[in-house]
């Protein structure tokens, strides 16, 4: 009963602050800026989506583009920024020879790169590609290296008490001490490279959902522009929803700690 | 296996830290102590005598500096790959990824049993510290007490020639503490294992033990040994007997001089 009652009213907190925002929104739309060249209800927004996803589908092909290069950048930066991280973990050698280069391209400025990747991936996908894994990379391999490395001493020790040999230490004690924070970078890197497919495809592309935004921005559609950043929105709901889904199918051990 | 001499002698064992342009930290010298096969023997002294630091040696967590452990005679380094000892810990250790069932057969895996055989023991070793019913429980739906029984049941399930544990009751509160020690003792007239105790409580160690150990100041040394000759099996009432109450105390006078000796209680 109690726990009802504790579980509801975040629900509805989280229900009331959206309408409010929407609420805001209409208001400051309707009535105080009335003009649709600045600002549109998200009234207006809505039955755009509508027309575009139901009567003419001319949203399809931008999400499908979009979602193609966010999934192998993405992907690409899992694959290589975990075992990496672990690698750096692990060894100090590759620490001092990653570290440098982390630091730098995790601080620059990933939009500076957009213009030189180009040049070397050509307006395809490839430069596209390559921009979201750049920007997914980073806090997958930096939670990978810090989860592995911040594990608790207790259990070092346990292992090496119960004699586990080295191969048994990764994959029994190293490994699940890190997947809470595998996933947290995970997490990050999905507002990342979602920002990652925003800024690819501003650059000469002719299709995508940063395309559409792009687009509509330059010839002051407002109700096109705000469906693509709805539609990035939803993304990163969705990405952050199934995050957590695989995060507590992973770690059900978990439990209340979850939030602390 | 009977055996004829002592299940584990340790001769002049002592262990430093080296110190780069200063002589070594002393971190116990000199100990010479030989225990019998089911014998319960605990060592008290005061804080930061290297008693915890002893028994990580036992079990290998850290090196000695010089003289010779011997497991049935034989010295400990050369069969030192097999799990003579079952560590203890003062913290229950437990994996948070792993429920009671997978913790206790965490020693258990890779050494060649078949698994079903292997969560046999495991789940047997569950039902003797009491938990039969919580082996799907993970550690955060434990109390610290149950916590600490599947970290004694993870111990004793890789049958280890001695069991080392070290302070395992100093984070439950004093109610949980006092039916732990009676359910170890029961445990340990279960199994019959060879168990080295640490604890900074005096009153444990002599309602537990066949025999105390007292370690000097650091660095630490064997001061002073007592045989508890209280009868078993042993409950709380015995903390009233008049014999217990003057073991108590000759073990706290001496405890006491030696932490005047290393400077006084501010030193604490």
């Amino acid at each position: 009963m109690n726990e009802d009652r504790r579980n509801l009213s975040p629900l509805l907190l989280r229900l009331g602050s959206v309408l409010a925002g929407l609420l805001a929104w209409h208001y400051a739309a309707e009535v105080l800026i009335k003009d649709s060249s600045i600002l549109v209800s998200p009234l207006v927004v809505l039955s755009k989506a509508y027309e575009m996803m139901i009567a003419t589908g001319e949203l399809y092909p931008h999400l499908f583009a979009s979602s193609v290069i966010f999934f192998y950048g993405f992907v690409m930066a899992i694959l290589v920024g975990v075992p990496l991280g672990f690698l750096m973990a692990l060894s100090p050698l590759v620490r001092d020879y990653v570290n440098p280069w982390m630091t730098t391209l995790y601080t620059a400025p990933r939009i500076a790169f957009a213009p030189v990747l180009l040049l070397w991936f050509g307006i395809g996908a490839g430069s596209k590609v390559a921009i979201v894994f750049l920007g997914c990379l980073f806090p997958v391999l930096i939670n990978s290296y810090y989860g592995m490395r911040v594990v608790n001493r207790e259990y070092v020790e346990l292992a090496r008490s119960y004699r586990l040999d080295r191969w048994a230490l990764f994959r029994k004690i190293l490994l699940p001490a890190s997947v809470p924070y595998i996933l947290a970078g995970v997490r990050l890197a999905i507002g990342r490279g979602l920002t990652g497919v925003a800024i690819a495809e501003w650059f000469g592309a002719t299709e995508g959902l940063g395309y559409l935004i792009f687009f509509a921005g330059q010839t002051l559609n407002i109700p096109v522009l705000f469906v693509g950043v709805a539609v990035f929105a939803v993304l990163g709901i969705l990405g952050f929803e199934i995050v957590r889904r695989v995060e507590i199918y992973t770690t059900p051990w978990r439990g209340q700690a979850q939030g602390g | 296996m009977m055996m004829a001499g002592p299940v584990l002698e340790l001769r002049n064992l002592n262990k430093d830290i080296p110190r780069p342009g200063r002589e070594p930290f002393a971190i116990f010298n000199d100990i010479n102590l030989s225990v019998r096969e089911g014998e319960f023997v605990s060592v008290v002294g005061p804080s930061g005598c290297g008693k915890t630091t002893m028994l990580r040696v036992l079990n290998g967590l850290l090196p000695h500096s010089g003289g010779e452990i011997l497991l049935d005679g034989k010295a400990a380094d050369q069969v030192s790959d097999q799990l003579l000892m079952g560590f203890v810990f003062q913290g229950a250790s437990l994996l948070p990824w792993r429920t009671s069932l997978k913790n206790v057969l965490l020693g258990l895996e890779g050494r060649g049993h078949n698994p079903q055989e292997a969560e046999q023991v495991a789940k047997k070793f569950l039902d003797l510290v009491g938990l039969n019913g919580f082996e799907n429980h993970y550690p955060h739906e434990l109390s610290g007490g149950m916590q600490q029984r599947v970290n004694l049941a993870r111990a004793l399930a890789v049958n280890p020639r001695i069991l080392l544990m070290d302070e395992p009751f100093a984070a439950l509160d004093a109610q949980t503490r006092s039916f732990m020690q009676l359910e170890l003792l029961r445990i340990w007239a279960e199994t019959k294992k060879t168990v080295i105790f640490v604890t900074h409580m005096i009153a444990e160690a002599v309602l537990l033990s066949d025999r105390v150990i007292v370690f000097s100041h650091r660095p630490g040394t064997i001061r002073s040994e007592f045989n508890i000759p209280l009868p078993r099996p042993r409950d709380m009432d015995i903390k009233s007997n008049p014999q217990f109450l003057d073991l108590e105390n000759q073990i706290w006078k001496q405890i006491e001089q030696e932490v005047k000796a290393a400077g006084g209680f501010a030193q604490l």
